[in-house]
């Protein structure tokens, strides 16, 4: 059959060199056995040394090893607990305000020595969209966002509305957390 | 009649050295290549894509929490495949559908025949030598029984009544045709040089380090390897299967086992590939900077029947480190390269590696001339 055909120009210029080939595939399959052996000694190393971070690889066998999480991560918000029992959050309703989507829900009341509280704090989580603004507004240090990634769905929506009994977490299990809003409260980015 | 097989019996005794020998070498060669490489290729080929591409590879199949580095998959392949339907497409010719496998997977067995995975060793006054059929055409009986195995290919893809079956068996004829011109022109160098077709006398002559095929043939072991990996249809020469664009070419319509023999096939063939490629250039079972009677000395001290069989050990453990450090190459290769073009494929076979093979006959030709 005979036609005309056009000869698509591609944009690309290949040197003597290049188009030799051979040296190119040379290159390539450095590159490939650099990576295999750099690999397979990590893995090797991680298998007998024990380390799973020794692994030059960035898969992460999920169930089984867990990721190690930036501080800055946010994970499910949850309400501080103080030392002396009682919650840190005095009802101000700021979180309420701050929380874009209005997953927040409060009634503030008073307790018998005169210091607020909430009566009942709902946090709907299945609305909510893990922005951490409601820490950020919290002038009591009292929301916060925890590391808590897992176990958040559920088959049930009214399951996901969580009261101030599921959200209050004791202070000394969110002291990274603490120490992390304070440092960026106060550090340099913060002008 | 009956006189006949009586004399052919009496000679038994006399013969018994050779058959077992025979049978022993029949049964390593068949259980290395088969109980060996055909099942664990299948996992250095994922582990070492893995690896190589940032990976970690298949681990997940276990028995009571042992994955063996994922090894237990092959088995779980193995347990799916033979519990598979076996599907044959509505208006496929049944007779080669069912041939066809048995023609792709049975020549890469077969063509190892002639390749000698050790020397000649003389065992308790019984001359040894370690190639099953030590022949005269030696490396060209590869040739033939590799244009065999073609026919699988190409039969399957006619047979599925499958387009795109069929494109892919086309792809395989014409890549096989080119290619297998420009192999056996490559090759014609290192007869040259070595004088003989016989694979064994090859062997034998690559003793001295720097007579290795490599550093005779330089040009005709870049060619022959480019040929061999196109003779292997895998990347970057798998136009015949080329996924993106024949789903699976011409194996497409099979399932099950018949789909795990031409798998095999594939491994087979590189097994074999690497181990002409050692046989040819890379010195078979020979040691660097070592000779046979060196190696002999050196084992003297358990008495000569058992020195022999140590360096027999040692000759043919190394003749099969050379064969995995050729596979390692091969998927390499393989797992770095993009696929060619149909075009550039018969570029590459007609317009480069023809001529270059004719000019590398022509230069040594010359030398040796020269020399002698």
């Amino acid at each position: 059959m005979s036609g005309t055909y056009r000869k698509v120009d591609r944009n690309v210029t290949l040197t003597l060199w290049e188009r030799l080939y051979l040296p190119e595939v040379i290159r390539g399959v450095t590159i490939t056995t650099r990576h295999f052996f750099v690999n397979f000694l990590s893995v090797t190393k991680a298998y007998f040394g024990g380390k799973p971070s020794d692994r030059k690889i960035m898969t992460i066998y999920y169930p089984d090893e867990k990721p190690v999480l930036p501080e800055a991560y946010r994970g499910k918000p949850v309400l501080v607990l103080g030392s002396d029992g009682r919650g840190k959050c005095v009802a101000c309703g700021l979180c309420e305000v701050a929380c874009p989507p209005k997953c927040i829900s409060i009634v503030g009341g008073m307790r018998e020595d005169g210091t607020r509280r909430p009566v009942t704090y709902k946090l709907n989580g299945a609305v909510c969209i893990f922005c951490g603004l409601c820490e950020e507004a919290c002038p009591e240090e009292a929301i916060v966002m925890s590391d808590r990634y897992e176990g958040l769905s559920e088959y049930d929506r009214k399951l996901m509305v969580y009261d101030k009994e599921a959200l209050l977490v004791p202070e000394e299990k969110l002291g990274k957390r603490l120490d992390y809003i304070r440092r960026r409260m106060f550090g340099k980015w913060n002008y | 009649m009956g006189n006949v097989i009586m004399a052919d019996l009496a000679r038994i005794p006399e013969l018994l050295p050779s058959i077992i020998e025979m049978v022993a070498k029949v049964v390593f060669i068949f259980t290395m290549n088969m109980g060996v490489f055909a099942p664990l290729l299948g996992w250095v080929e994922r582990k070492q894509s893995a690896l190589m591409q940032d990976r970690i590879g298949a681990n997940r199949a276990d028995i009571l929490g042992i994955t063996a580095f994922g090894l237990l998959h092959t088995l779980t392949d193995a347990i799916k495949l033979l519990t598979k339907e076996d599907f044959i497409p509505r208006g496929a010719d049944k007779p080669l559908h069912y041939l066809a496998p048995f023609i792709a997977v049975v020549p890469a067995l077969i063509a190892f025949a002639v390749i000698p995975f050790g020397g000649q060793y003389v065992l308790w006054g019984h001359k040894t030598n370690l190639v099953i059929a030590d022949l005269d055409v030696g490396i060209l009986f590869v040739f033939a029984v590799a244009s065999i195995s073609t026919y699988g290919s190409v039969i399957a893809g006619w047979a599925s009544n499958n387009n795109w079956s069929l494109l892919g068996g086309i792809r395989v004829g014409a890549q096989m045709l080119s290619y297998e011109v420009a192999m056996g022109l490559t090759l014609v160098g290192v007869f040259m040089v070595y004088g003989s077709l016989r694979m064994t006398d090859i062997g034998v002559a690559q003793e001295n380090f720097f007579h290795w095929g490599i550093f005779l043939q330089p040009l005709g072991f870049i060619l022959f390897i480019t040929c061999a990996l196109a003779e292997n249809k895998r990347t970057p020469f798998d136009i015949p299967e080329a996924e993106a664009e024949l789903v699976a070419g011409y194996f497409t319509e099979y399932s099950g086992l018949k789909f795990a023999m031409f798998w095999m096939a594939e491994f087979l063939e590189m097994v074999t590939i690497s181990g002409v490629l050692v046989a040819l250039f890379f010195g078979g079972w020979q040691i660097p900077f070592v000779t046979h009677e060196g190696l002999v000395k050196f084992f003297g001290f358990l008495g000569s029947n058992f020195a022999q069989v140590a360096v027999m050990v040692v000759h043919v453990t190394v003749f099969w480190v050379k064969v995995l450090g050729w596979i390692f190459l091969l998927m390499l290769i393989r797992w770095t390269l993009p696929r060619f073009r149909y075009d550039q494929v018969m570029e590459l076979g007609w317009k480069i590696i023809l001529p270059l093979a004719l000019v590398n006959i022509f230069i040594t030709g010359a030398v040796m001339l020269m020399v002698m």
